[in-house]
């Protein structure tokens, strides 16, 4: 059959044309939750407190915790904290970051000793460290929520608000695996159902504090609460630099065919270098 | 020529060092080290591996003079800390420089290596040090 008028023609195409689409599903608006900032935006950024620079950590506040302020560990994280204590202290500590994995949340705010910066754009707080192949945790600030599916990561999902100018951090969905550590040599796997919550905020001029709750119940008796410590720098010094940690079990070397190379770095089960007899 | 064969000779046996087992990690407690115990020795530059998070280097050095120089390692903090901290600098150090080194040494006595505590190079008499806690105070220069 032959159509002739133009008008029979499009009548004939709207209607396949609606059969066609009566067989979809009706389709959903995509899901922006990354919107273009707008000039508002920015100005807002203007308003909030002035963390610029590169924060560095207090560690010797970090090793005094260790004794005045220990996590209330049960009794089955106790009796492992307290072997890792004996053993470091007897000149064999336990590697509890095996394969140069990062110190994750919350160890990275509790043990580090490398600097970080801290950056502002719109929705977002983005931390940015110095170790374990350059850390790097994005905190949102976009009113959105945690997933309702967990995705397990290092350094969990992490939300944000400010309160004045405290930003307050939300974090789940850690990796289990993920230790709560103390010292480089003590810390046991978190077991899951941790959450971390942050209240940060400028103690000084140019001192920073991270004042941190622990919600970790396969491993803790309570929450656990402490103050980390930061100091801003501005020199070129304190700049941040790359730091792939597993850089440092490789060496660099140039092969027969006059290439440059990695090649493994013989480490002992403490994770120093096996040094010569 | 004499030095440089030898210097040549060591990284050899540096690259000795880095075959065998497999590496587990960099990321460690530095407690392997007797911090109560200062140790010096004289000799050497053979390699600075300017490496997070642990710079190493590597040194044909004696404790005493007359001895036999035979291959040490050393361990220091990162170099971003050891840039703060110390006053480091990629090029503190090249292969050949004369220094001298006080560490802390490993507590298994059989074995020549320690955590760095100073560097001095003979030559220029610049002096690094490596304590990461030396830096505890907003505004640094």
């Amino acid at each position: 059959m032959k159509i002739r008028s133009p008008a029979i023609l499009l009548a004939v195409l709207a209607i396949a044309s609606v059969s066609v689409h009566s067989a979809e599903p009706p389709k959903k608006a995509p899901v922006i939750i990354n919107p273009p900032p707008t000039a508002q935006d920015w100005v807002d950024l203007s308003k909030l407190p002035d963390w610029s620079g590169v924060w560095n950590p207090k560690i010797t506040d970090q090793d005094a915790q260790v004794k005045t302020n220990p996590p209330p560990w049960n009794e089955q994280a106790a009796k492992k904290i307290e072997l890792m204590f004996a053993e470091e202290k007897s000149g064999r500590p336990r590697l509890i970051f095996p394969g140069c994995l990062p110190e994750a949340l919350p160890s990275w705010m509790l043990i580090t000793h490398n600097a970080m910066e801290i950056l502002f754009t719109p929705g977002r707080v983005t931390m940015l460290g110095e170790s374990d192949g350059n850390r790097l945790r994005r905190i949102y600030t976009d009113d959105r929520p945690h997933p309702d599916v967990p995705d397990p990561t290092f350094h969990g999902h992490s939300i944000g608000h400010w309160e004045g100018d405290t930003l307050v951090v939300d974090t789940v969905d850690i990796l289990p695996q993920v230790p709560l550590a103390v010292s480089e040599a003590a810390g046991v796997p978190n077991n899951g159902d941790m959450r971390v919550v942050e209240r940060i905020h400028l103690a000084d001029k140019d001192v920073l504090h991270v004042d941190l709750e622990i919600f970790a119940p396969k491993i803790l008796t309570r929450p656990w609460k402490t103050t980390r410590i930061f100091f801003r720098q501005r020199a070129r010094k304190f700049d941040i630099v790359e730091g792939v940690c597993v850089q440092g079990d490789l060496a660099e070397r140039i092969n027969q065919d006059g290439d440059h190379i990695f090649v493994p770095v013989e480490k002992t089960i403490w994770g120093n270098i096996v040094a010569p007899k | 020529m004499g030095q440089l064969s030898k210097v040549v000779g060591a990284i050899a046996a540096v690259c000795g060092l880095a075959i065998g087992i497999s590496s587990v990690a960099a990321h460690h407690s530095s407690t392997m080290f007797d911090h109560s115990k200062t140790l010096t020795i004289t000799g050497t530059v053979v390699e600075l591996r300017w490496v997070n998070p642990h710079v190493s280097l590597s040194v044909n050095g004696t404790l005493k003079e007359g001895e036999e120089p035979a291959l040490w390692v050393m361990e220091m903090t990162s170099p971003g800390n050891l840039v703060r901290a110390g006053g480091w600098r990629r090029d503190a150090v090249k292969p050949g420089d004369r220094v001298e080194v006080a560490f802390s040494p490993l507590r298994d006595s059989e074995t020549r290596g320690g955590a760095l505590k100073k560097l001095t190079v003979l030559a220029t008499g610049e002096v690094f040090t490596a304590n990461l806690r030396e830096q505890e105070k907003p505004g640094l220069e």
